[in-house]
């Protein structure tokens, strides 16, 4: 009778799609955690070049390992978090720990014609791939053009249905023909679709044979384990401080920890923020806190009664004790809307809908359910259960009964993402600026206000950031005043670094880990 | 003789060919599939269906249980979908950790039951054999889950002397750090498995002890202890070894639950993020292995059993 | 009317010689409280179960009316063992009824069944059985979500295919005595015989194999809901809260305590019960051959 053979689910994230959780895996509020606000959010300045150990190799625990490294057709933000600026560049490139300013990569300087219709790019002398062949604006040229070329299998290849031509009129210049403008193309170029490819790389071979142009190169990978990069010594800018990095995958919390505490590794990432007792009133230890784009959404299935009726969604939201979620996960930021800080149009919107049980009872009355109301909630089981008991625990107050239903990620894909067969939804939407999501009537949720996607439409083309901005908060505040879904928190990462490590990356540190600024000082 | 091995293998070859029709099957009732894994959500349904026709998942499904099973008739047990690795050169990276676990849990076990089972039978009018058997009543009731727990509290938590979860990175490159990663789980696992097994021993040597040689053996001037040593032992390993048979399999199962109590990267976890990535043609090969070595334990024990004592009927 | 005071009669002698054993009246006791704290929790317990209240986590025992405390959203532990065993009785019974009709079922269906028939629901009793009950868990709960449901269906047919397998030799015993050949030559039909014969005389060995696999149901809810294949989050469980106060062994062991003894106590309680009924209910040993 074989029967307890089992394994745990909890604690094994599926290897997911865009979709990248943070795999804390419990959380909880801590009598015994210390207080947040006691933890160091800055970390020391890095000393100069000669005191630094450039020949230091830095272990980097990590949670989720890739299932592949082809970064072209296979999802998945741990892909972006090892690749991204460390082994692979783009055109341009953003700098996470400054608000997502859009900075230089390939590309040294760049134009946009006045009507907005062209965008001339300037590439940095002296680009070289890893193997070591010069890169030119006809392999900038030739990686976009996969991502346009009709049935591309880009992943990304959605987000340059904008572009009408690229051309590279010299060398050292790239071109970039739009049918109409396009406020977002410029990032969407920072991203994963923006990596610049040697001409005609074959796709389906890449996964270990990754030839870049970043400041690192793809040393080792130890399937589930580990993986390797090596400071690329022919590298064109500032080369790397630090000679090695390796990149640990330990999805346990506990087990992370007790690798941070035995210096096995030097910097934890994505450290659970109910288990920091090992690191508090430390010296040995420094926490840093960074934004993140980890939104905690509550989706309502729209095109369903009762959510049909916007009583029902905003009672729902009136019911749940934000903070309360916040205390129990450990550390999080009330945002009140599908935007998080970091982004140009985010406005505090956590008035609407602020916690108000009395109301909420007064609505669900209004709505016919004086008399109480079951629901069922989806959740993929990678989440601690502590947000659902809370959530459990606060609608029971207003009188709905919620029995959550725990599925695999998979299982979540296809029942609530594709078929649209749920009433509650939870999901860390971790993808960076995703408010189109409201804009698709077809999405799961299903939320359709045609005021809405005028709005995103014209952000998309306007003639400059600051009207997109105008737009974008127009529908940010609108999609929560319709309560197209709640959001309940905005994570945030949180990092623990050993003392005598620098430039460690501090904000959306599962969305790309910049290495360039990482050093370690001599040992004395 | 010969012709029961025959038929015992002829059975075995059977079960393995339902076993992997079964596999197969039931993986297909998962909702998704590796395709949705690889595209995420963002890609378009053209997008994924070409990654299904790519993979060859838009093909019926006998067919593409045939060309599955075809390869596993060429000895190749199929590769994942996600990254190419094979199935074999996974299992084996997996098993690494797993069998150490079983292998050093059943050691524990067996350290435990044999003497403590011996005792246990030759005492039992005692209140110390009482008092042991009362032992091993609490020792199978306790999940092994729990008791790692408590372990993990005593040695890792208060002591410091064990890490509490996890296995190196390096694997058994850093050999102490691995022993000591394994030491919990072994006696977690152990420590449950011997209790199930000092009964079983408990009990064979009562029935030797009550046996009409002992009695002559005893008869002939040697003392019990003599006795037992020369004539009993022989006679209660037989049942004793076709019950290790069985629980050896029921063991790898357990080390399946205790590595993911302390995380090990084994067997169990391998499964759980496999299924979870709807790698299906992975985790169906390595069922089919591990389901296939259960059932080839079992046949060897029967085949094993009919050559020590051949009194045994025929249930084939 | 007089078989029926016969077995009446049979009931009393079995349950008092449990009762008499200490380990009898012990697995007897564990099983009144188990049903008891889970009828009792349907209409009270000290706290609500899944009440959350972040202002109060972390109690420790006796705080503030908690009798074991809360943990880190304010759960009141001992409710939530109250109420836990509700599921753990479900997955108990639930399983048992499964198994024992599945087994019966199986057994008649090997044993009356034409020989090649039979045959084959032998072999592919033993497959079965060689086959992890894990995947059918792993899928059923990827397929339907964990639940309580899953549990009992994957340890239902799993410990129904073993019933089959132990009882097999029995019912064969049973269903070739002549009195029952004698039934079936004059056309009673195979329910008819299941209901009037089999059950009535396998009932002793059957009691015995369905505590034991009430047992093995607590260990494996338990353990199944740890792996997260097993109740639902929002539903108070033992396997539930072994799984969530693990992370926090370091901060509140206690509360890994009482739902790992809980289980603990209960598939005792449930072997015990088993090993009692056992010896009970074997004739040899009522007769007193073992000394």
């Amino acid at each position: 009778m074989t029967f307890l053979n089992s394994s745990r689910t909890h604690r094994v994230p599926v290897t997911l799609a865009a979709l990248a959780v943070l795999f804390t895996a419990a959380c909880g509020t801590g009598a015994d955690t210390g207080a947040p606000a006691a933890l160091q959010t800055t970390q020391a300045a890095t000393p100069p070049d000669d005191q630094l150990d450039t020949d230091a190799t830095v272990n980097v625990r990590l949670t989720l390992e890739p299932t592949s490294l082809d970064t072209f057709g296979t999802s998945g933000a741990a892909l972006d978090q090892l690749l991204l600026d460390n082994v692979y560049q783009g055109l341009v490139s953003i700098d996470t720990d400054a608000g997502d300013k859009i900075v230089p990569a390939l590309a040294s300087s760049w134009e946009q014609s006045p009507d907005g219709l062209a965008y001339t790019f300037h590439l940095v002398p002296n680009a070289k791939f890893h193997d070591g062949s010069p890169l030119t604006a006809a392999d900038a040229v030739w990686s976009l053009q996969q991502q346009i070329a009709p049935g591309s299998k880009s992943i990304k290849a959605a987000g340059f249905t904008s572009i009408a031509d690229v051309s590279a009129p010299d060398p050292a210049t790239v071109r970039i023909a739009v049918k109409q403008r396009d406020t977002l193309l410029l990032w969407n170029l920072t991203q994963r679709g923006g990596i610049v490819y040697r001409q005609g790389t074959d796709f389906a071979g890449l996964g270990g044979a990754e030839n870049g142009s970043g400041p690192f190169t793809l040393a080792q990978w130890n399937r589930g384990s580990s993986i390797t990069l090596a400071r690329n010594d022919s590298y064109r800018g500032v080369k790397p401080k630090v000679a090695k990095v390796i990149f640990t995958y330990i999805k346990d919390a506990n087990s992370a920890n007790n690798a941070q505490v035995t210096g096995q590794t030097d910097i934890q990432v994505q450290a659970d923020p109910t288990l920091l007792q090992p690191f508090t009133g430390n010296d040995k230890f420094t926490v840093l806190r960074g934004t993140t784009t980890d939104k905690f959404t509550l989706a309502f299935n729209g095109t369903r009664a009762p959510f049909t009726n916007p009583d029902v969604r905003h009672a729902i939201r009136q019911a749940i004790d934000r903070q309360g979620a916040i205390d129990a996960y450990g550390s999080g930021v009330a945002i009140g809307s599908n935007v998080p800080p970091q982004d140009p149009w985010y406005e505090d919107l956590t008035g609407i809908d602020s916690y108000n049980p009395d109301n909420a009872r007064k609505l669900l009355a209004t709505a016919g359910f004086a008399n109480g109301l079951p629901l069922t909630l989806d959740v993929p089981n990678i989440y601690p259960t502590a947000i659902t008991d809370l959530l459990v625990s606060d609608l029971k107050k207003v009188g709905i009964t919620l029995t959550v239903r725990q599925v695999e990620f998979q299982t979540w894909l296809s029942k609530v993402y594709t078929n649209k067969d749920f009433q509650l939804s939870l999901v860390d939407h971790a993808e960076a600026r995703d408010l189109d999501n409201y804009t698709k009537p077809g999405y799961y949720f299903g939320y359709d206000n045609a005021q809405v996607q005028q709005w995103y439409t014209q952000a998309r083309t306007a003639a400059s950031d600051a009207d997109r901005d105008v737009l974008l908060k127009n529908v940010a505040r609108q999609i929560s005043q319709d309560a197209a879904a709640d959001w309940l928190f905005l994570v945030q990462s949180t990092t623990v670094l050993r003392h005598g490590v620098y430039g460690v990356p501090q904000a959306e540190t599962s969305n790309r880990y910049n290495l360039s600024a990482l050093a370690v000082g001599k040992q004395r | 003789m010969t012709a029961y091995v025959v038929r015992r293998i002829g059975l075995l070859v059977l079960s393995l060919a339902v076993a992997s029709v079964v596999v197969f099957a039931l993986l297909r009732l998962l909702p998704g599939d590796v395709a949705t894994t690889i595209a995420g959500t963002q890609a378009s349904p053209a997008q994924i269906a070409a990654i299904r026709a790519d993979l060859g998942l838009d093909r019926s499904l006998p067919a593409q249980y045939l060309s599955w099973i075809g390869g596993v008739l060429r000895g190749d047990f199929g590769h994942s979908q996600l990254n190419g690795t094979t199935v074999s050169a996974e299992l084996n990276r997996k098993l690494q950790v797993t069998l150490p676990l079983a292998a050093g849990a059943m050691v524990v076990a067996l350290a435990l039951a044999i003497p403590l089972g011996t005792w246990a039978a030759t005492r039992r009018r005692t209140v110390a054999g009482g008092a042991l058997n009362a032992l091993s009543q609490l020792g199978i009731a306790i999940p092994s889950l729990w008791l790692a727990l408590l372990l993990v509290w005593l040695f890792a938590v208060q002591l410091s002397w064990l890490p509490a979860q996890g296995f190196p990175v390096d694997g058994w490159d850093r050999r102490g750090a691995a022993i000591r990663s394994l030491v919990l789980p072994w006696l977690a696992l152990g420590l449950t498995e011997g209790a199930v097994l000092l009964r079983f021993v408990r009990s064979a040597v009562l029935g030797v002890l009550d046996s009409d040689f002992l009695r002559t053996a005893r008869a002939t001037g040697l003392t019990r202890s003599q006795a037992l040593l020369r004539h009993g032992f022989r006679n209660a390993a037989v049942p004793v070894v076709s019950i290790l048979g069985l629980q050896s399999a029921a063991l790898l199962v357990g080390a399946v639950v205790i590595e993911q109590v302390f995380t090990l990267p084994g067997v169990g976890s391998m499964l759980v993020t496999d299924i979870g990535n709807r790698d299906l043609v992975k985790v169906q090969g390595e069922m089919l292995i591990l389901v296939g070595a259960v059932l080839m334990l079992g046949c060897t024990v029967d085949i094993a059993h009919r050559i020590i004592d051949p009194r045994i009927g025929s249930t084939v | 009317m007089r078989r029926a005071a016969r077995r009446w009669r049979t009931l009393r002698t079995v349950a008092s010689a449990v009762v008499r054993r200490p380990t009898g009246a012990f697995g007897v006791a564990v099983a009144a409280v188990l049903v008891l704290a889970a009828v009792v929790s349907v209409w009270w317990t000290p706290f609500d179960p899944q009440a959350t209240d972040v202002r109060a986590a972390w109690l420790l025992p006796f705080q503030r009316g908690h009798l074991l405390g809360t943990d880190r959203v304010g759960h009141d532990q001992f409710s939530q063992l109250l109420a836990g065993s509700r599921e753990t009785l479900f997955a108990a019974t639930g399983s048992a009824s499964i198994a024992a009709v599945l087994g019966i079922a199986l057994g008649v269906t090997a044993v009356l069944s034409p020989r090649p028939v039979g045959a084959v629901v032998v072999q592919a009793i033993d497959l079965v059985i060689a086959f992890p009950g894990l995947l059918l868990a792993m899928v059923l709960a990827a397929v339907y979500g964990g639940s309580l449901a899953t549990v009992v269906a994957a340890v239902g047919i799993s410990a129904g295919v073993g019933v089959a397998r132990v009882s097999r030799a029995e019912i064969a015993r049973i269903l070739s005595q002549d009195y029952v050949l004698a039934a079936r030559a004059a056309g009673a039909s195979t329910g008819r015989i299941v209901r009037k014969h089999l059950l009535p005389n396998i009932a002793p060995t059957l009691i015995v194999q369905l505590s034991l696999v009430m047992a093995l149901a607590v260990l494996a809810e338990a353990t199944l809901t740890y792996l997260g294949y097993g109740s639902s989050p929002s539903t108070p469980s033992w396997g539930g809260l072994l799984h969530t106060q693990q992370d926090y062994i370091r901060v509140r062991p206690l509360l890994v305590i009482w739902p790992g003894l809980a289980v603990a106590l209960t598939v005792l309680g449930f072997n015990l019960l088993g090993d009692a009924l056992r010896d009970a209910t074997d004739p040899r040993l009522r007769s007193g051959v073992r000394s």
